[in-house]
């Protein structure tokens, strides 16, 4: 913790932030040290105890960095489809570019002090306010469809060792306005900590879809935490395809405020060796007529580890309330360990909710009728194990990034 | 081509197949007949290699220990086994499914693999001939299908794969008049002095159209007796009963 102090005032140097600004940090900086790192005795961590995965995987986090990075490796872009970009590069915004869009109908903000604090519902989240270097808002203005998707893309490099990173990004969607965002990760560091806060209003009428892929194999831990506020008739798309770090939270608090909002939240989890991910939701259903749908597909092999606590809430308000939540993880090794925990809790009567799980291994029967077609062992397995994720895959109602995701998970049709 | 001596089998302890003796020669068509639960399907599993049973005796394919083959070397081998029951396979297209099969056995061949255009327009001619619709073809395999589909497509499959022993196991069942004649027109088009079958089936009229070489009643897991096509028509007036 000392460490984490000494890096603070170097951040807070290295920033020209307000008086009040560096106020606030530090008594979210406090927060964070009376409470350290979340462990396995908070409730909502008891699958992941953090503390004890950044200890033994990390020595001597720093909190700081002072080298600058400048060249980007292209070939990490998306070449399949032309897009906006944002870079973070070890966790400084290198590049913004929205050539495509009218600049007018699309406003960036990067100035520090125009940050608000996100609410404090965690340490992690308190470390975050008090430590990030760059932050970023992008607002659609009203009527506004973004003519191209926006990928933020968050690299990392090897010279990124044993850090903690904190990004910020808020989305803010006016009424009737349209963003589809990429969050793609692309890590060739090691034992790094990436601690990720995102913010987004979603006006009436407006429609988010965000994809989060985070697909290269790599040591790092990260949290990603996104609080998702929908007005009257808007949607949330979400997919998160969580197969490369060692280990990652995604967390999801989506507010269904107003009427006919929906929020759709597909996943999937694939892993090998010891990585342990985790995708964890809060679904509050606020107003009536509102809806939520969540599928999340495991696949975990040897001693992998995945987590999928899925929470529905629905208040005395949300009369006619539409929530649904699936689980199904295919556990292909004795040593893997899947923990779901579906939560509903709901004060109106007059609602729709079921939740469903499954565990369990590939069919043999399956294995054997495709073997006695002559195909091996193992490409029998890998048929089955891309059939079985296919259904959630084909959640994403935008085809080009399912194309894209698809191809990630090697389905060619 | 196939000569089985003494088989048996047992799963969880229990006999199933009890010292069943069988050859099979290169050209010819076999029919087995006999009561629910004498051992046809696990007559039929054993000799594809299903995992799950204890198995003495010995079968001998061509001149091969068939037993110590696995699974995908058997279908390697020109062994085709049409289900009675087809397992649905969610998420998988079934044209895909049927090109990985076609190419893993022509590799194991050592032949030249379809690119998907040559792929295609093989499909595309013996889906025509059974009659089989090709839109089928690109759905989740099997998933959905209506019993007779199901069933078809087992004959499809055999019919692109093109194996030396092909073994139905009552794929007679659940098909309709019309699909039966075109289904039994599909095994008599494959019929040849190199390609054998093995023909399960509880009804005679199956082997009105597949006119077989040998029909064997098969009862609590021997073969009782065996005879020629009139024995299939002499069983449907008598019954298994006075054979047992
Ligand atoms: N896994 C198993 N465990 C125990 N008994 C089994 C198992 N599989 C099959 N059997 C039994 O073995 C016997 C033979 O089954 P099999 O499926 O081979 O019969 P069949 O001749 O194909 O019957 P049908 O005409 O109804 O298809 C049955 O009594 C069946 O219950
Ligand atoms: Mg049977």
């Amino acid at each position: 913790m000392e460490q984490l102090k000494v890096d603070f005032n170097k951040v807070i140097e290295s920033l020209k932030l307000s008086e009040k600004s560096i106020n606030s940090r530090k008594e979210n900086l406090n927060q964070f040290v009376e409470n350290g790192f979340p462990n396995k005795r908070v409730e909502d961590w008891k699958f992941s105890d953090l503390n004890q995965i950044i200890s033994s995987n990390i020595e001597n986090l720093r909190f700081h960095t002072d080298f600058e990075i400048s060249e980007i490796d292209e070939t990490t872009f998306i070449d399949k489809f032309a897009h906006n970009k944002i870079i973070f590069l070890n966790g400084v915004i290198s590049k913004v570019d929205f050539s495509s869009e009218d600049d007018t109908k699309v406003l960036i903000t990067r100035d520090l002090n125009q940050n608000e604090n996100s609410k404090e519902v965690n340490s992690l989240v308190s470390l975050n306010n008090a430590l990030i270097t760059s932050y970023i808002r992008v607002t659609v203005k009203e009527n506004y469809s973004m003519n191209e998707p926006l990928i933020i893309y968050n690299i990392t490099t090897k010279e990124l060792k044993s850090t903690a990173i904190n990004l910020k990004t808020d989305i803010v969607l006016e009424k009737n306005s349209s963003l589809k965002l990429i969050d793609l990760f692309d890590d060739s560091s090691e034992n790094n900590f990436i601690n990720i806060v995102q913010n987004f209003d979603i006006a009436q009428d407006a429609i988010l879809k965000n994809y989060k892929i985070d697909h290269k194999k790599n040591s790092n831990i990260k949290y990603s935490y996104n609080n998702i506020n929908l007005e009257k008739n808007s949607i949330s798309e979400n997919f998160i395809f969580s197969t490369g770090s060692k280990f990652i939270k995604n967390e999801i608090n989506c507010n269904l405020n107003d009427e006919y909002s929906s929020a759709f939240i597909n996943g999937i989890i694939n892993l090998t060796n010891s990585q342990h991910h985790e995708i964890k939701t809060n679904i509050n259903h606020l107003a009536e007529n509102t809806k939520s749908y969540q599928l999340i597909k495991s696949v975990l092999n040897e001693n992998a580890k995945g987590i999928y606590q899925g929470k529905i809430y629905v208040d005395s308000k949300a009369q006619k309330t539409n929530g649904y939540q699936l689980s199904k993880a295919l556990l292909l090794s004795e040593n893997t360990e899947f923990d779901g925990k579906p939560e509903l809790e709901i004060y109106a009567d007059d609602v729709k909710c079921s939740h469903g799980a499954t565990s369990g291994n590939l069919d043999e029967d399956a294995i054997f009728y495709l073997m006695s077609r002559g195909l091996s062992n193992q490409q029998s397995k890998e048929l089955l194990i891309k059939g079985f994720l296919l259904d959630a895959v084909e959640k994403i109602t935008d085809i080009e990034i399912k194309d894209l995701i698809k191809n990630m998970i090697g389905i060619t049709e | 081509m196939l000569t089985i001596k003494d088989l048996k089998a047992n799963i969880d302890n229990k006999e199933i197949l009890k010292g069943l003796n069988l050859e099979i020669k290169p050209g010819e068509v076999h029919a087995i007949m006999g009561p629910n639960g004498s051992g046809k399907s696990t007559l039929s599993n054993v000799l594809s290699g299903k995992k799950g049973y204890t198995v003495t005796g010995e079968v001998k394919y061509f001149n091969e220990n068939l037993l110590d083959l696995e699974i995908e070397e058997r279908a390697h081998k020109g062994i085709f086994l049409a289900f009675q029951y087809p397992l649905e396979i969610p998420g998988v297209n079934t044209n895909i499914f049927l090109k990985t099969s076609l190419n893993a056995i022509k590799k194991a061949k050592g032949e030249k693999e379809l690119d998907a255009i040559e792929f295609l327009k093989l499909v595309k001619q013996k889906a025509g001939e059974l009659k089989f619709d090709e839109k089928i073809l690109s759905r989740q395999l099997n998933v959905g299908f209506s019993g007779g589909e199901k069933k078809k497509n087992e004959i499809l499959q055999m019919s692109i794969l093109n194996p030396k022993l092909s073994i139905l196991d009552e794929t007679d069942s659940g098909l309709d008049i019309d699909a039966l004649k075109i289904v039994s027109e599909g095994v008599n088009a494959l019929r040849s002095k190199e390609s054998s079958f093995l023909i399960i089936t509880h009804y005679q009229r199956l082997l009105e159209y597949i006119k077989p070489d040998f029909v064997h009643v098969l009862i609590n897991g021997q073969i009782v007796k065996s005879g020629g096509s009139e024995l299939a028509l002499e069983l449907e007036k008598k019954g298994y009963e006075s054979l047992s």
